[in-house]
């Protein structure tokens, strides 16, 4: 303010002795505030800066290039800064040169003149003369330079009061300002703490883009809990993780198609005969459920839990099986409505359903034990027999998953077939005879190569469990019905099942197997006829991991 | 061919870049739970050693396989200036079998690993996909239901766009553009070069989840 004064003063001055100067300087006061000439150098110095970067921007655009963000924000605060500091700078002096032209026009005419006025209104007036007075009422008694000097003393102490005034209001804004932007520093984040965010990060990086940290080790990695729902269907009961045979994988690979293009005609057929025989539309379980359940592998039971042990304690633990036949029961029951006879179909079908992808695997062991590429040993495990209608006795299904497991698809076998079915005619129990019966009748419609090499005694076993129990889960539907003539050997005929096609009866006995341990109510049964077949016995090392 | 670059971002900071996200994208955010399978080539096979991944998508109703092979980056002086990784990529689609198809080609799992998180897919001058995730390891071989996080406290940003020769200068300034409007939460970088967590992450995360503020002086 002080120096506001002076600067007015000078003014003055220049004003009251024009003609004595030619050349108007500034109140020395002003020049030390401002540095005039300062100010313009850098005033042009901004200006060229801005003209610098408004030409980079008209470049930028002109190449459709994207700024870089980080540069132009920098470049933007430099000018803003820069800016602001002359702005502060001149702002100190600026009453002194700033001069804002008010242009008279009809607006303004009639009250230019009052504003101009430097008189007061009279109550104005009279206002400041009774101040006047009153402060100088006080010192009329003093020498008028006393005087002055106490007015000046007066005037520094508002002016102070003034001053300190400001300077809290500005600290005020200050912070609070600061508390709600944030701190105006960057923060910084300490060493330490830098340095486990950067091994974290580093280990991180490593185990994704390298698998560092994440590898198990040989021993460990036997597969020892239950697998996930997206991996039981994957993985097999005789495989590892580590090896596979090839048979296998060729084996697994045509499964999928196959089943889905059986199913349907299967379905057809089945049903059909089925309706005859229970007086039920088998459509509902085997059309909706079937398919649902050959889509939904996940309902397999878990053979994988219990890998690295033979077929014969799988049984032992039939908790997964149980699992994922509960669930098919359930998916099941919501389509069916529940019949006398839904118990045993409901076994059957579950049976059907998880010995189906039992029957994969199993008979990819039984290539394995074969040794023969037979890659012809195509799936038809197919769910022909998925929608093999319920009343299908165990010993049909059983007699298919050998067929189905064991075919060759040599259309040689059909005779043979026909022997076997007649056996397995002999050895039906009476329970079992109508489905049965329906069953013969579609082999006709369906088998196209009977693989004759059905087996051998695991035939027989198997055969054995069907007829056992009414309850049955029945074997894996994935036989074909052509299989079921020959599965009908086992009972009886379990000798010129055995005189045919060696290679066949490994099949069968994969089947066998899969039956076997699909059949809840009779794992025990199984078991022992397991443990106790020769054929069994062979097999038995090869679903051991 | 892919273009791809990485970040990490502290765990207590993933819902604000959610939210980021969410208003850059446009979209809203898909769940991801991917467990992904590493095999490599045996000894015998081929004569470099081969690396594919097997990503079983768990979210869908059925799990769907992906098979996917990661090829060499682009090398050069040039591809040292572009600031993302643009790599070859083969993926496809493949049915449950593919597990065990390679096993019995030889392949051998080498590792395994489950994501879990969300992504954003949104086109922005190339089909982008953003996907934030934490890393996890299973203790178990394939004990998906028992994975553990391999960093707690850090979690995977990870931008990636497709892109072929043709167009992949484009695609790169597509996602380089992006990335920076993350800047305040995070530095992406190429994969295997380390960023570390950005100062004004916790700062733009406050503001982030705050209302907004907007109270008057």
């Amino acid at each position: 303010m002080a120096a506001v004064d002076g600067a007015a003063t000078g003014v003055q001055d220049q004003q009251q002795q024009p003609p004595a100067r030619a050349v108007e300087r500034l109140n020395t006061a002003v020049q030390q505030q401002l540095n005039l000439e300062s100010v313009r150098t850098r005033a042009n110095s901004l200006y060229k800066a801005i003209s610098r970067i408004l030409e980079e921007f008209d470049a930028i655009s002109r190449a459709n290039a994207v700024p870089k963000w980080q540069d132009v924000v920098s470049q933007f605060s430099m000018v803003n800064l820069e800016l602001f500091n002359i702005v502060e700078d001149i702002k100190n002096v600026s009453k002194s040169f700033v001069v804002h032209p008010r242009n008279v026009n009809a607006e303004n005419a009639t009250i230019l003149p009052v504003m101009l006025s430097s008189k007061l209104l009279p109550e104005m007036e009279i206002d400041d003369n009774t101040k006047r007075e009153q402060l100088l009422q006080s010192m009329q008694n003093m020498p008028v330079s006393a005087q002055i000097e106490k007015l000046k003393a007066r005037i520094d102490m508002i002016g102070a009061a003034c001053e300190s005034a400001e300077k809290m209001i500005a600290d005020t804004r200050k912070a609070y300002f600061g508390t709600r932007q944030g701190p105006t520093i960057l923060p910084t984040i300490d060493k330490v703490q830098a340095a486990k965010i950067q091994e974290q990060e580093n280990l991180l990086r490593s185990a994704v883009n390298h698998g560092e940290g994440l590898r198990i080790s040989g021993d460990q990695r036997q597969i020892t809990s239950t697998l996930p729902v997206h991996l039981v269907d994957v993985f097999a009961a005789n495989d590892g993780p580590q090896n596979y045979s090839d048979a296998s994988g060729m084996y697994l690979k045509n499964t999928p198609p196959l089943s889905s293009t059986s199913n349907n005609s299967q379905g057809n057929v089945l049903q059909a005969s089925g309706a005859q025989l229970l007086g039920r539309s088998a459509a509902s379980p085997s059309g909706a459920t079937v398919n649902t359940s050959f889509d939904n592998t996940t309902a397999s039971p878990l053979q994988y839990a219990n890998s690295p042990r033979s077929s014969a304690n799988m049984m032992n633990t039939p908790s997964p099986q149980q699992q994922s036949l509960q669930q098919l029961q359930q998916q099941q029951l919501q389509r069916q409505k529940m019949t006398p006879q839904h118990q045993q179909l409901l076994a059957q079908q579950q049976f059907r359903q998880s010995s189906m992808n039992m029957g994969q695997s199993q008979l990819a062991q039984l290539h394995d034990m074969q040794g023969q590429g037979q890659q012809k040993f195509q799936q038809v495990i197919s769910h022909q027999h998925m929608q093999f209608s319920q009343p299908l006795a165990a010993q049909q299904l059983q007699a298919r998953q050998l067929a189905s497991g064991a075919m060759h698809m040599n259309q040689n076998q059909m005779t043979q077939g026909n022997q076997l079915s007649r056996q397995l005619n002999q050895f039906s129990s009476p329970a079992n005879n109508a489905m049965f019966n329906s069953a013969q009748t579609t082999p006709s419609q369906t088998i196209s190569n009977v693989s004759a090499m059905m087996s051998s005694q695991p035939l027989f076993t198997r055969t054995q469990f069907g007829m056992s129990g009414g309850n049955r889960n029945l074997p894996s539907q994935n036989l074909s019905d052509q299989m079921f003539n020959m599965g009908a050997a086992n009972s009886g005929g379990m000798m010129p099942i055995h005189q045919q096609q060696q290679h066949n009866s490994q099949g069968a006995f994969g089947n066998m197997q899969q039956s076997g341990q699909n059949l809840q109510p009779n794992m025990v049964q199984m078991q022992n006829t397991a443990q106790n077949h020769p054929n069994f016995q062979q097999s038995r090392p090869q679903n051991q991991q | 061919m892919e273009c791809v670059v990485q970040g990490i971002i502290e765990t207590q900071h993933v819902e604000a870049l959610e939210i980021l996200l969410q208003g850059l994208c446009g979209v809203h955010r898909e769940r991801l739970r991917i467990h992904e399978l590493c095999l490599k080539s045996g000894p015998n096979l081929g004569v470099a050693a081969s690396e594919v991944r097997l990503l079983c998508d768990l979210e869908q109703p059925e799990p769907t396989w992906t098979v996917r092979h990661i090829g060499g980056a682009m090398r050069g002086a040039g591809a040292e200036q572009i600031p993302v990784l643009v790599r070859t990529l083969n993926e496809s689609k493949v049915s449950k079998n593919a597990l065990r198809f390679f096993y019995s080609l030889g392949y051998k799992l080498d590792h395994e690993l489950l994501r879990v998180g969300f992504a954003f897919h949104f086109q922005k001058g190339a089909q982008i996909t953003v996907t934030v995730s934490s890393v996890n390891k299973m203790l178990k071989l394939h004990a998906t239901d028992e994975a553990v996080p391999v960093t707690p406290g850090i979690q995977l940003v990870e931008v990636t766009a497709p892109a072929s020769s043709e167009n992949y200068t484009e695609v790169v300034v597509a996602v380089s553009s992006f990335c920076e409007y993350l800047a305040p939460l995070l530095h992406l970088s190429k994969p295997g070069v380390s960023t570390g967590v950005v100062p004004t992450a916790a700062a733009a995360a406050a503001s982030l989840m705050s209302d907004g503020g907007g109270t008057t002086l």
